[in-house]
């Protein structure tokens, strides 16, 4: 049974909810778009596949300074490990908060980090939906590819 | 007020939605505004009475959540039930825009990120290390055209159909995930032969001419949403 768009829109509400808890509540969403030629890629990403009740892949993006931001670090400049590893906490938690929600009916891929644009090509599906954040001016990007229309009747 | 006026949703209404707290029948109204209806309609859609909704309209213009949705000289003697006077050869103004609203900001292009473009096909076949995103395939395009397949010369306006779509769902959220589901239906070389790369979820001023992706979109929304499209999403011939 393929998901409805409510449940989709758990994805972005989920992430949200972690950004919120730790920017005490600074996120803002910007209006979304719809890509039908490009994947956007800032400084680092966090990226899930999906396969299940939604085939595709949703993967979050951020930049440097964003992360420096959330990562609080008094220690000068965020490292490229550090910002790794703190996209990498944002994706697992991601992925946690849809594991629990959705079950087995959703299969989540081990997130996987890449820094600027992926190693191994990522394969476009008709149209992303991209919904930018912003927080202290940066921006981060959640971006979701389904790879099929199929819907539950709304 | 005389309740003929047509307003929509602003982005100031998308960036605070989240933040809002009215009583729901309140809400009824606001989410009514969809730049198609005028407020004496919003307003029976929202089973509010015109009394009632005069303030909260008021409300949500001073609040600027919604602002007037401006319309063609066309659009309006349509509404008025009045004859195209250009069809009798009389000489026509070029279309005349009403309530020009003070101009909205664009949606900014996503800032400090790369856009990678799609992989080409030379290298799309090669296969991700993770579950595939498979089916990327366009699904086929339902059979039956939308009751809208008249498309003529009009150009349809994507902000009135993103907005259309969006007006389905009580959830602003929900409703843009539900026009990204419509959109996954149309094949994506339509929309960039007409040099739509993307679509902006609010205040989009794309106008679509071709009577192929015309047609492409009707059907998606018919197939995705079960909605005919109304004829309010095309402007002016």
């Amino acid at each position: 049974m393929p998901l409805h768009e409510r449940d989709i829109h758990f994805f972005i509400d989920a992430t949200l909810a972690h950004l919120n808890k730790i920017t005490g509540n600074e996120i803002a969403l910007r209006d979304p778009t719809i890509e039908f030629q490009s994947l956007v890629f800032s400084a680092y990403t966090g990226l899930l596949h999906l396969k299940g009740s939604a085939e595709g892949f949703v993967y979050f993006t951020a930049s440097q300074q964003f992360l420096q931001h959330l990562h609080n670090s008094s220690k000068g400049r965020i490292t490229e490990e550090e910002c790794r590893t703190v996209i990498g906490e944002i994706t697992s938690t991601i992925a946690q908060a849809m594991n629990k929600k959705f079950g087995t009916t959703l299969t989540l891929s081990e997130p996987r980090i890449f820094s600027t644009v992926p190693d191994d090509p990522i394969e476009m599906p008709p149209a992303v939906f991209v919904q930018p954040l912003i927080w202290r001016k940066e921006h981060a990007y959640l971006v979701l590819g389904l790879a099929s229309a199929e819907t539950a009747t709304p | 007020m005389t309740g003929t006026e047509i307003y929509k949703r602003t982005p100031t209404y998308e960036r605070q939605a989240r933040d809002i707290r009215l009583h729901a029948p309140h809400w009824k109204l606001l989410l009514a505004f969809d730049g198609l209806r005028t407020l004496a309609e919003a307003a029976l859609s929202a089973e509010t009475t015109f009394a009632e909704a005069l303030p909260l309209t008021k409300k949500f213009l001073d609040e600027e959540w919604i602002e007037e949705q401006p319309i063609t000289l066309d659009q309006y003697l349509k509404r008025q039930g009045l004859k195209d006077i250009a069809a009798t050869g009389a000489m026509v103004p070029p279309a005349t825009v009403l309530h020009e609203p003070a101009p909205a900001p664009a949606s900014p292009a996503p800032s400090g990120a790369v856009v990678a473009p799609a992989p080409s096909p030379a290298i799309a076949h090669v296969p991700p290390p993770l579950p595939a995103t498979t089916a990327v395939a366009n699904p086929p395009v339902a059979a039956t055209p939308a009751p809208v397949a008249k498309t003529g010369a009009r150009a349809m306006k994507l902000s009135a159909v993103v907005d259309f779509i969006t007006s389905l769902v009580g959830n602003i959220g929900v409703g843009q995930l539900l026009v990204y589901r419509v959109f996954l239906r149309v094949p994506p070389e339509l929309l960039l032969a007409e040099d739509i790369a993307s679509v902006h979820l609010a205040g989009d001023t794309s106008l679509i001419q071709g009577e192929k992706l015309q047609k492409a979109i009707a059907d998606a929304v018919e197939a995705v949403a079960k909605r005919a499209l109304p004829e309010s999403v095309f402007a002016s011939a």
